[in-house]
């Protein structure tokens, strides 16, 4: 079901209801904007025909309109009882609690790696990248700062120590996009400017990750060692996950720095260290991932060929835009 | 200086044609020669442009590169003759040369850390991609893990010298002086892991071990030596702290260096031999700079460019040694100047600059060592004494069981020893031998 009209419907009030959550001038146009979120994304990842698919599309469903309820209380009582503006009371907590639990964000991550594992690439990617877009900006109206600085480390600790023992590659993304949110919700604390140019460098490079294992139909790790790859498509899968993980000279390394520098300014010295630690990890299962690509020549099956002749200008372009984005970015100084 | 980057960046497609293999090597040969005809002045900054410079100690250094990457691609002939990936591995080779070379000659100090971080991933696939054991896997990740474990709180310490000071020119650091305890850890311990200090150190002969004789060369050549480079720059706005809190570097090398000395004549793999060598001759390095007196950097600048001719020469060594044989284990590697007495010259030459005979440059920077530490504390005359004498007692013991004895019965036949060995050799000790004949531009700094 690819080209299937429907679905175009849906993904086409998908991002139409995320612009209505972030535009809205009050809370329930925020809240509304949240529920037809995720009305449109359930029809998008359930299928039918597929008993995973369904019982995924429940689960999701389940967690998103608890999350929602709550949001909606929480709103209700903000009017209803407290007047003021005073950003550090329950309700506040109470509000952002809700909201993390929309974006899969430690501590209410739990229903994040298993809904991942029942998706699709395509649907991982909407999940991953495009979903979290509502919540981060509504995140940014109103957060408790002492709150939030304890979800971050709690997000930053469990999303690298929770992907050391996954072979799933879905689930490894889905770590490796708890870790990322814990850079998100730091930088969205500092200015909504950051926290986009952040957002779009690393849904570029979740993108391109994603884009390829899609192309290859590969799920789990051990299919890294069977495939037969091309030398530029294991080229590219090393860049972007050395990319991924924030090393120099990619272009991931980029929006780690700038928060870095934020975190100094701010006199966050503690926080830097776990942010830098908790990213050594991450590189380790990253690696782990890569081994294929960095031994050239590996016990490979003759019968398993990937025709990729079709869409090697895309590999070979984002391999380029990886490694060579920190160049060409100091050209728009220029 | 811009010219020598140009010059590499358009080398890169270079090494994608075919049968230019050679050329490649040849065209670092050229740079090198245009390189060191830079007016070269000393105590001051010179040759600087948009946002490189030269100095008397990165000009040595990038020299060092250069030549180490062109022994590099004259070594790895091998790669070329049974094709296994030659194009991509000069593209690699010529990538760590840019970013060792934009190292050494930047002027800004997170640039410096950019091209710092930068050089580990190309070393990183030479390890992997043509390393000959599956252990190499274990080895890329501890030389990662070290480096990185180190160098991130590196960073942090830049972006808060940045958000300090405001500026981030190399040149302008002595002007000001940030003595915090914390800011001194995490500036100091990344150059202290890639030196690497005593119990920072397992990388070493992990990394060392399990590269390619390429990656060897450029691990013992060039990447030890960024640690003290960085240090040689890092220390100038730290001094107060410096002289309160360097006793314990010194100190940890120092007894390290002993430790690792005695641990050489254990060793039964040549190359761990002689990774463990390297980090005995770091050990005094750490110790040179750390005193602070100018015949300490001076002492550790010429023992840097020197270990680094002589530990790439004897990698070179081993390699040819394993080619022939296939094991690099001193039970299998005997007697063999009853085959290849020629070799037998060239590993007495370079061991015995292994071990500061004269008239070879470690001599000098070893001399230059022991007078600044002795100056610093008389105790440690007794460190340098042993550590001196078993550097001595494992380059002969090298040397002796390679070469004497009798062979190993299970050999077959191979042959003497080509040209183009012979040329990296000499490429190898003429630097190392000769330089001692003009010392002033590597000891003359400030």
């Amino acid at each position: 079901m690819n080209n299937n009209s429907n679905k175009m419907f849906f993904l086409f009030i998908l991002f139409f209801s995320t612009l209505i959550s972030i535009s809205s001038n009050s809370w329930f146009g925020c809240w509304i904007g949240l529920e037809i979120n995720l009305l449109s994304f359930i029809p998008l990842i359930s299928n039918s025909k597929n008993l995973l698919s369904v019982e995924t599309s429940l689960k999701y469903f389940l967690t998103q309109s608890l999350a929602s309820i709550n949001f909606l209380f929480m709103i209700l009582i903000k009017f209803s009882l407290l007047k003021n503006f005073n950003m550090n009371n329950i309700i506040s907590i109470m509000m952002n609690s809700s909201l993390l639990m929309k974006m899969g964000s430690a501590p209410f991550h739990f229903w994040f790696p298993n809904i991942v594992e029942g998706l699709s690439w395509m649907n991982n990617f909407m999940l991953m990248t495009w979903q979290k877009i509502s919540p981060m900006i509504l995140l940014s109206y109103y957060f408790n700062k002492n709150f939030l600085i304890f979800m971050i480390i709690t997000n930053l600790i469990i999303g690298s120590l929770g992907g050391l023992n996954q072979t799933s590659l879905r689930k490894l993304l889905a770590f490796s996009s708890i870790n990322n949110l814990g850079w998100m919700i730091f930088s969205i604390m500092i200015s909504e400017n950051l926290w986009l140019f952040y957002f779009l460098i690393y849904s570029m490079m979740i993108s391109m990750m994603i884009s390829l294992f899609f192309l290859m139909n590969m799920y789990f790790m051990n299919q890294l060692f069977i495939n037969n790859m091309n030398f530029f498509i294991k080229l590219n899968l090393l860049i972007n996950f050395l990319s991924l993980g924030g090393l120099p000279p990619f272009m991931g390394f980029m929006p780690k720095w700038i928060i870095i520098n934020f975190l100094l300014i701010n006199k966050f010295y503690f926080l830097t260290f776990i942010f830098m630690m908790t990213s050594l990890i991450i590189i380790y299962y990253y690696i782990r991932i890569i081994y294929s690509s960095f031994m050239f020549n590996y016990f490979k099956m003759k019968w398993v060929n990937l025709l990729m002749k079709n869409n090697m200008s895309l590999i070979n372009l984002s391999s380029f835009i990886s490694i060579s984005s920190m160049i060409l970015s100091t050209f728009i100084f220029m | 200086m811009m010219k020598f980057l140009f010059m590499m960046i358009f080398m890169i497609p270079l090494c994608f044609m075919k049968n230019m293999f050679w050329l490649v090597q040849m065209m670092l040969f050229f740079m090198m020669f245009l390189f060191m005809n830079l007016n070269l002045n000393i105590m001051c900054f010179f040759n600087m442009s948009y946002m490189f410079y030269c100095d008397i100690i990165s000009f040595g250094l990038i020299l060092l590169s250069i030549w180490i990457c062109s022994l590099m691609i004259m070594a790895s002939e091998s790669l070329f003759k049974l094709n296994f990936y030659f194009n991509f591995f000069l593209f690699n080779v010529i990538f760590l040369l840019i970013m060792l070379y934009l190292t050494f000659s930047v002027l800004n100090l997170l640039l410096f850390y950019f091209f710092f971080e930068a050089s580990l991933i190309p070393t990183l696939l030479l390890i992997i991609g043509w390393g000959y054991q599956p252990e190499r896997i274990q080895a890329g990740m501890y030389l990662l893990f070290y480096t990185l474990f180190g160098s991130l709180p590196l960073l942090m310490g830049i972006i808060y010298i940045f958000n300090d000071l405001n500026t981030m020119t190399i040149y302008f650091l002595k002007f000001f002086n940030m003595n915090m305890y914390l800011l001194y850890i995490s500036m100091i311990f990344a150059f202290l892991v890639k030196m690497p200090m005593y119990f920072v150190h397992l990388w070493l002969p992990k990394a060392h071990v399990e590269a390619p004789v390429s990656g060897s060369m450029i691990l013992a050549g060039i990447m030890l030596k960024l640690g003290g480079y960085g240090l040689l720059r890092v220390m100038i706005f730290l001094q107060e702290v410096n002289l309160k809190l360097n006793y314990i570097w010194i100190i940890i090398s120092l007894v390290g260096g002993l430790f690792i000395s005695m641990k050489c004549f254990c060793q039964v793999d040549m190359k761990s031999l002689i990774a463990y060598s390297s980090v005995a001759h770091m050990s005094m390095v750490i110790g040179g700079i750390m005193v602070m007196n100018y015949w300490g950097f001076i002492g550790s600048y010429i023992l840097m460019i020197s270990h680094g001719l002589c530990s790439s020469g004897m990698f070179c060594l081993a390699n040819i040694n394993y080619e022939r044989l296939h094991s690099r284990s001193l039970y299998i590697n005997s007697g063999m100047m009853n085959f290849m007495p020629s070799m037998s010259l060239w590993w007495f030459l370079l061991l015995s600059s292994n071990m500061a005979a004269p008239p070879s440059l470690n001599l000098l920077g070893e001399i230059s060592l022991i007078n600044s530490l002795v100056s610093w504390s008389n105790i440690s005359m007794i460190l340098l004494m042993m550590i001196s004498f078993f550097s001595a007692g494992y380059s002969l013991y090298l040397y002796s069981y390679i070469q004497h004895g009798k062979y190993f019965q299970g050999l077959y036949s191979f042959y003497v020893g080509s040209s183009r060995e012979y040329l990296l050799l000499f490429l190898h000790w003429f630097p190392l031998n000769m330089m001692i004949l003009k010392v002033d531009f590597i000891s003359i700094w400030f």
